[in-house]
């Protein structure tokens, strides 16, 4: 594979973005509802504005639960796939992940306190999210770090130390809280987008975009960072700063995502994963690439979530651990 | 070039280095020898800013190295190290590119320039790499990757050149190049080289200067031919060594004789 | 996971309750009429298919659900009910009788020491993992899981058997088919309302087949939108329920759940049923539980949705 080139770079990202956006249009076709072809691309052509012949329940269906739901799959699956592209430059480790790590519990436990203490008040959960993981994500890397640096075990059995933690105190919280209260909480602890709350939506893509664009634009000393802490600081690399901002942003990826639909694993390994097979382990594509081809996989995984058992709904996190898990397993034995 | 000045440094209670003091010259090779756990690593890692100092001084072009940023040092200083941590695949060419990081124009972004890739294949010819530069890193062999280090830290055109232990993994022919290249980099470009080895014989072959180190302190620090005796040698490593003239270049060859020294 | 008061079956499709069935056909099979306890006894099939065999004279039973707990005090047997769930909390006398734990993690060790003869079950789900130690301790355990109201009247005749207050309970579901028989015959003429059950928002969750809402909504002359959908307690599709413009909108909320579920789900904030002012709220003990107050859901439901049927 020749080295990654600035036209590589968005002839790759440019070919994503339009496959995403062709599976915005496309899944919005699909659901439990079933809607006239025609006029859904009339009326998505329009942005809104006619309706095409839509009855009015089929433009709200289309307008106002489906786009929305759509959208939010796509900036959680940006959200969790550069997360997890970032967590394993941090940890140099191709099998980190947000999921297996235990962050994304510890982003559901922030959110479980938002909903405790401060109910209503949508705002406090992506805050308490991301609080929640960045707790997390020092949890993990203080235990995976060893003399030789995050070996695959040591993080595999860090990740399991926190996430089995943070389930039991997970299963704590909602045994002390008024069970009515968490009720919805056991399929949203599993990846739930039916919830799409108009509110943290916009949020939620500003954040995955900013994300993104933040870790890209570290993406060289991200490069140089992967292949040894030491050698990036020889090279030039501002470490320290470097993995203060990974920390956060990454952090931040996946309190927002969680915070909005619950934990949907195996986004952050499978994804970056995939990209960097097809695209080289350059971050300065591989991190867009991922952002792109995480919302396409989740989009897609939500659509098949809301579709198959129509009219009843499966929750998306048990379609990505499906195609995920055994991905993953194929990928250990090629490693 | 660089100097430190009493440079003292404890960690993990314990100070692994005493009120040691040397310069690195233009286009001179020092090299640091001494038994394990002598500080050779950690003062080498001293001078290049990444562990703190208890006591001391670093210069770097007469500057305290604290007052530099990270980037403007490592166009001046550039590092070989043991082993690289290659847990995701990366080609030849990519790895040596990432010595040209210094000189990007934002930290973090950017792509590599025509001069960034000139600087690249010129230090894969000069290593002897040219056949190798699209292959994965993973698949060369040990000796092959300490070239790749080498050729990254020469693609950063640094005038100094620190090495930890360059030749721990090479096979004789290699380690004759390797050092080789350093000599030449200081001979033609007037760079200065630090070389922390296990190896005297190396060490006594292309060192203009010599640091032996004890438990941290400053045991003797010269010439070859003033460091290397019998007397020092024995008092270091604690075992008889032979010095005599090497039969091709004249300089000190040290022979260690495995007797326990009965005191 | 934990969920108030409901058997696990809110959560679970039907494939997973019939492979526990087989399984416990299979189990119940491996030791057949194992003696309970000890003295003369009989054999009655329980909601899962199993035969228990349990003694004629019983004084001693724990209950593992708030409808069972309601049973038992509804039937007369109050003063024999020794152990119950942490949810069990009607009538009011059912709180003074120890706890065992919760409905879906019950706790072995207390309910042993309470030494009771039989122990009713509401779930068919976490009966594998204690049924061979509660057998072994010659405790029996009696499953009961309605599908309808007749199967809520069922429940009660058969505790009551158990029990030994036969009578009282053939009494008490009289009592209960009258009322029914009366809402059904008041509504019986007029237009069905097409309903939608919200069990909870956000996600949204229903009832389907399975569940005896659906025949309580049917009784009480409404025709719930998702009555045909397979399960128990599904979980819906937002895009459906607004598609489906139910013109009455039920609110199970209130009771056990508090405040939560008081509002409608957003997809269905434009549907016939907000426009027109339509959207009850009841009290979720009324309707969640398959027990005699189930008749007082009923006839609540049937109030707000023929209001017009019911005089004054």
């Amino acid at each position: 594979m020749n080295r990654v080139t600035l036209r590589k770079t968005i002839v790759a990202c440019a070919v994503l973005a339009a496959a995403l956006l062709l599976a915005i249009v496309l899944m919005s076709l699909l659901g439990s509802e079933p809607l006239p072809v025609r006029a859904s691309l009339c009326a998505l052509a329009s942005f809104g504005t006619s309706t095409c012949g839509l009855t009015q329940d089929q433009f709200a269906i289309l307008f106002q639960i489906r786009l929305p739901r759509i959208l939010l799959a796509a900036a959680v699956g940006g959200s969790l796939a550069t997360a997890g592209a970032g967590y394993q430059a941090l940890l140099r480790n191709p099998l980190a992940e947000p999921y297996l790590l235990g962050i994304s519990n510890g982003a559901a436990v922030g959110t479980m306190i938002a909903l405790v203490f401060f109910g209503t008040i949508e705002w406090t959960r992506p805050i308490l999210a991301f609080g929640g993981a960045l707790v997390a994500t020092l949890a993990v890397y203080r235990l995976a770090r060893g003399r030789a640096g995050a070996t695959p075990e040591r993080l595999i059995l860090a990740g399991v130390i926190v996430t089995t933690f943070l389930s039991s105190v997970i299963v704590f919280v909602t045994v002390l809280m008024d069970a009515t209260k968490i009720r919805s909480f056991t399929f949203w602890l599993l990846g739930d987008l039916s919830g799409t709350s108009k509110a943290l939506l916009p949020l939620t893509i500003v954040i995955t975009v900013a994300g993104a664009l933040a870790l890209t634009l570290h993406a060289r000393s991200l490069n140089l960072l992967m292949l040894g802490e030491r050698d990036a600081f020889d090279l030039g690399v501002e470490v320290g700063r470097v993995r203060i901002l990974v920390f956060l942003v990454a952090s931040l990826l996946v309190g927002s995502s969680v915070a909005a639909s619950g934990s949907v694993g195996y986004v952050g390994l499978v994804v970056p994963h995939l990209a960097r097979l097809s695209l080289g382990s350059d971050n300065r594509i591989s991190i867009p690439a991922a952002a792109l081809g995480g919302a396409l996989f989740v989009i897609v995984a939500d659509t098949v979530a809301r579709t198959i058992i129509a009219p009843r709904e499966l929750p998306v996190g048990a379609i990505t651990a499906l195609i995920g898990a055994p991905l993953f397993i194929y990928l250990l034995k090629r490693a | 070039m660089l100097e430190g000045r009493n440079i003292t440094v404890a960690y993990d209670h314990r100070i692994a280095v005493t009120d040691v003091t040397l310069s690195l010259k233009q286009g001179e090779i020092t090299a640091i020898i001494g038994p394990n756990g002598a500080g050779k690593s950690t003062l080498l890692r001293t001078l290049n800013g990444q562990l703190p100092r208890s006591s001391g001084s670093v210069l770097l072009d007469g500057e305290p190295i604290e007052r530099l940023n990270r980037r403007s040092i490592s166009r001046r200083i550039a590092v070989v190290a043991q082993e690289a941590e290659l847990r995701f695949p990366v080609t030849v060419l990519e790895f040596v590119l990432g010595g040209r990081f210094a000189w990007a124009t934002h930290s973090g972004w950017g792509w590599e320039t025509e001069r960034d890739l000139d600087v690249a294949e010129s230090v894969i010819r000069e290593t002897e790499l040219g056949s190798l530069s699209a292959r994965l890193m993973s698949e060369l062999s040990g000796g092959e990757r300490q070239r790749a280090l080498m050729a990254r830290a020469l693609a950063t055109e640094a005038p100094i050149l620190l090495l930890d232990e360059p030749t721990a993994n090479l096979d004789l022919s290699h380690q004759a190049t390797l050092l080789s290249l350093v000599r030449a980099r200081c001979d033609q470009h007037r760079a200065a080289a630090l070389v922390v080895t296990h190896d005297i014989n190396l060490a006594s072959e292309f060192a203009d200067n010599i640091l032996l180190m004890k438990q941290g302190r400053t045991v003797n620090n010269g010439r070859p031919q003033e460091v290397l005796t019998p007397e020092i040698l024995r008092d270091v490593f604690e075992i008889r060594i032979l010095v005599d003239a090497h039969p091709v270049t004249g300089g000190p060859r040290i022979t260690p004789v495995h007797e326990p020294i009965c005191d | 996971m934990i969920y108030y008061g409901r058997s696990v079956r809110t959560h679970r499709n039907q494939f997973v309750w019939m492979a526990v069935v087989v399984c416990l056909a299979l189990l119940s099979a491996c030791t057949p009429g194992r003696t309970a306890n000890n003295g003369p006894t009989r054999e009655i099939t329980d909601d899962a298919g199993r035969r228990v065999s349990l003694p004629t004279k019983v004084d001693r039973v724990v209950s593992l659900a708030p409808n069972l707990t309601e049973i038992v005090f509804a039937v007369g047997a109050g003063n024999r009910l020794v152990g119950r769930t942490s949810y069990c909390d009607y009538p009011p006398e059912a709180k003074a009788i120890a706890e065992v734990g919760d409905t879906i993690h019950p706790n072995i060790e207390p309910i042993i020491a309470l030494k009771p003869q039989v122990v009713f079950v509401s779930t068919a789900s976490q009966l594998e993992a204690f049924t061979q130690q509660l057998q072994g301790q010659n405790i029996a355990v009696f499953v009961t899981d309605p599908h309808d109201l007749e199967g809520v009247f069922r429940s009660i005749e058969q505790i009551g058997e158990i029990v030994g207050e036969k009578d009282r309970a053939n009494q008490l579901v009289q009592k209960l088919r009258e009322r029914t028989n009366a809402v059904q015959q008041a509504v019986k003429l007029k237009p069905l309302v097409k309903v939608f059950y919200q069990t909870s928002g956000e996600p949204l969750y229903t009832v389907g087949r399975d569940s005896f809402v659906t025949d309580l909504i049917r009784r009480a002359g409404g025709a719930s939108v998702t009555a045909d959908v397979p399960g128990a307690w599904p979980k819906y599709s937002n895009e459906s329920a607004l598609a489906a413009r139910p013109d009455a909108i039920i609110l199970p909320t209130g009771g056990s759940m508090g405040a939560a579920n008081a509002n409608v789900v957003e997809a269905l904030r434009q549907s016939p049923a907000v426009l027109n002012g339509r959207v009850y709220k009841i009290n979720d003990d009324h309707l969640a539980r398959p027990g005699p107050r189930l008749v007082d859901g009923l006839e609540e439901m049937a109030r707000v949705l023929h209001p017009d049927a019911f005089g004054k």
